[in-house]
């Protein structure tokens, strides 16, 4: 995400995030793909309180991810990727700067709107999956959808996002009944129930041997083409930053380069 | 999809709720005994006391006209100095009184009593009466127009001594009766509320009795003639004209009394029923918090998803309550079985429920379904409130 909206290299392009030699740069780029783009940032700077010391997790960062983008953030613990994860899932606010959500202002939204937003937007794949242990594979995709009291568009939407993700065969399996890279595709079908223009996925290969986490990388290539999704992933592993189409780098709540983007010739979107 | 599934998907939150409630069966179960307990308490006392009710008050049952007339011990009044009335003084209310049948009791005290073995009935008291009919139904045997050498005895000493009609018991007063009679009749129970303790006693005529001290005066009187308490007042009035001689009470006030006093007793016992409601929602809020925390990930999970926060405090709330509903049905089969024990025993007909023994089973059920909703809404609140970033850490 947040490409320094720069060549990236200088912190004080981030720091100064909207800083004119940024703007500059990357102008034209941003407004042909402004329009389109499903959420973008500019001089996000988030910060925590802890025991009356000022965290600055994120130290001003401008992104932007558009229709079926595969970025990846890389860096360090502590380097302020869960902080820019839980910024694009709607789940906080910066503490300055400005997400726009198809272009609406996110800091406007109500607690409320932004929970809408979130729904009616953003899947989440968590890096624990966190399926609910007593339902079954079909319930837990199910489950985002369940408060939309349409049992049955939701079940045949859910049972055609299982079998998109090759668990046609295990709709009625409990996740203790399936191993960690069904369970993780039962969590991904799980994202796309309500039909998300992003996926936001933490780790989504952390807990899984390489050929499964393989199938699941696949498994994204085939929803961003065929479903038209975005996916932001975080993660440590390189194998998933190389199968990314953009790479950030995090670093100490600074973008440091986008090695990325030259492999995938960078075009469509910075970050 | 079934028709039940599509109905339930109608109320999300509450399936989910539901299954949520299966997932820690043990701890569901726990919180589940508490409102039992809650609500068999309040439905068992509510019930039972009534059929205890029902039971004591059928001692009063056909003594609308009867009043007992005690003398008031006095070391100050000569004529009265036993305690006892003499025969001339019941002869006095005889002649005071209009309608009325006077029917002194004979009740020496020292009361001895043997069953048909040879032993003894402790509690078993000796009264001397002319006529037991005049106030109790027999049960059994018949209580012949000339009684003078038998005896009739109470339904709880008939039990107790394993007595027949036929039997023959021995029966000892102080300085009064003492032999053997034959029992020519078993009263009904009447509880042991009956004026004169019916149940518990011997009744043995009058004429057996060597004696003209009584003590206590029963009267009986006709309605069409005059009314009970008219006729009790008289007496009061004219024995009491220089200081407190006699006390007299209609059986219809001493029923007030005793109804007042059960009054009392079932509310307490339901305000103590009550508390244990209490206790059950005190484990049920903390069943819900527990519960909360265990599945704070999940809770960050549906709120990250776009569920409101009204919708996480609905389903726990559902959770909650149906944990209180569960209890509930349970407590309410468990009370109505135990009501019908008690019905049984008391009042010889387990189905014996009485509309106000369903109201307070009824009571008893709200009250724990009630608890259970209140106890979910604080941890469902503060589940809800959780922020789903921190809550998915």
């Amino acid at each position: 995400m947040s490409d320094p909206r720069g060549s990236s290299e200088s912190e004080s392009e981030f720091r100064s995030g909207s800083g004119r030699e940024s703007e500059s740069t990357s102008a034209s780029t941003s407004l042909s793909t402004g329009t389109d783009a499903i959420i973008s940032g500019t001089d996000v700077v988030r910060e925590y309180d802890t025991g009356g010391q000022t965290v600055r997790a994120l130290k001003g960062i401008d992104f932007e991810v558009g229709p079926s983008d595969f970025v990846a953030v890389v860096g360090p613990s502590g380097s302020g990727k869960s902080t820019l994860l839980n910024l694009l899932g709607l789940l906080d606010v910066p503490t300055t700067g400005t997400i726009r959500l198809r272009g609406d202002d996110v800091s406007a939204f109500s607690g409320g709107e932004r929970t809408v937003a979130r729904k009616e937007t953003i899947g989440f794949v968590f890096q624990s999956f966190y399926l609910v242990p007593t339902a079954t594979a079909l319930e837990n995709v199910e489950m985002p959808r369940m408060l939309e009291r349409t049992p049955r568009k939701t079940r045949e939407r859910a049972t055609e996002l299982l079998e998109r993700v090759g668990l046609g065969d295990r709709l009625d399996h409990k996740p203790d009944e399936l191993s960690g890279g069904q369970k993780q595709r039962v969590a991904i079908a799980r994202s796309l129930i309500n039909d998300p223009e992003l996926v936001l996925a933490d780790e989504p290969t952390g807990n899984l041997d390489r050929d499964t986490g393989d199938r699941i990388l696949d498994l994204f290539d085939e929803l961003r083409a065929e479903e038209d999704v975005a996916v932001v992933t975080v993660t440590h592993d390189d194998y998933v930053a190389e199968a990314a189409e953009r790479v950030v780098n995090l670093i100490d709540g600074e973008v440091r380069d986008t090695d990325g983007m030259a492999g995938n010739t960078g075009g469509d979107e910075e970050w | 999809m079934n028709l039940l599934y599509r109905l339930a998907a109608r109320v999300p939150t509450v399936l989910m709720a539901r299954r949520n409630v299966s997932r820690a069966r043990a701890r569901s179960a726990l919180a589940v005994a508490a409102v039992v307990i809650g609500v068999v308490a309040i439905g068992t006392i509510g019930a039972g006391g009534e059929a205890f009710r029902q039971n004591q008050l059928s001692a009063y049952e056909q003594l609308g006209g009867v009043a007992t007339v005690d003398p008031v011990w006095d070391p100050e009044d000569e004529s009265l100095a036993d305690g006892t009335f003499s025969e001339r003084q019941v002869d006095r209310m005889r002649q005071l009184t209009t309608g009325t049948t006077v029917a002194p009791v004979v009740d020496q005290g020292g009361s001895f009593v043997r069953d048909p073995e040879g032993d003894p009935l402790l509690t078993a008291q000796v009264k001397g009466l002319d006529d037991p009919r005049m106030l109790y139904e027999v049960e059994s045997g018949e209580i012949p127009a000339d009684w003078r050498r038998s005896v009739v005895v109470g339904a709880r000493v008939a039990e107790n001594g394993d007595i027949e009609v036929g039997d023959r018991v021995s029966v000892a007063t102080n300085g009064g009766v003492d032999g053997d009679f034959r029992v020519v009749a078993v009263l009904e129970s009447r509880g042991f509320a009956s004026p004169l303790n019916a149940d518990r006693t011997v009744f043995v005529p009058l004429s057996a009795f060597d004696t003209e001290e009584y003590g206590q005066v029963i009267l009986q009187v006709d309605p069409q003639v005059s009314s009970v308490e008219a006729e009790t007042r008289k007496v009061e009035q004219r024995f009491n004209d220089r200081g407190p001689n006699v006390d007299g009470e209609t059986v219809q006030s001493q029923r007030e009394n005793f109804e007042e006093a059960m009054g009392t007793i079932s509310q307490f016992l339901l305000a103590i029923g009550a508390i244990s409601l209490l206790v059950a929602a005190v484990t049920i809020a903390n069943t819900m918090l527990m519960s909360a925390i265990e599945r704070e990930g999940e809770i960050g999970v549906l709120r990250a998803v776009g569920y409101p926060k009204r919708a996480v405090v609905s389903m726990l709330v559902a959770e909650s309550t149906m944990l209180g509903v569960l209890g509930a049905v349970v407590g309410v089969a468990l009370a109505l079985a135990i009501g019908s024990v008690l019905n049984y025993q008391l009042v010889g007909d387990p189905l014996a429920f009485t509309a106000s023994g369903f109201r307070a089973i009824a009571l008893g059920a709200g009250f724990g379904v009630l608890a259970a909703l209140v106890a979910g809404i604080y941890p469902a609140w503060k589940a809800a409130r959780k922020h789903p970033v921190e809550a998915l850490d």
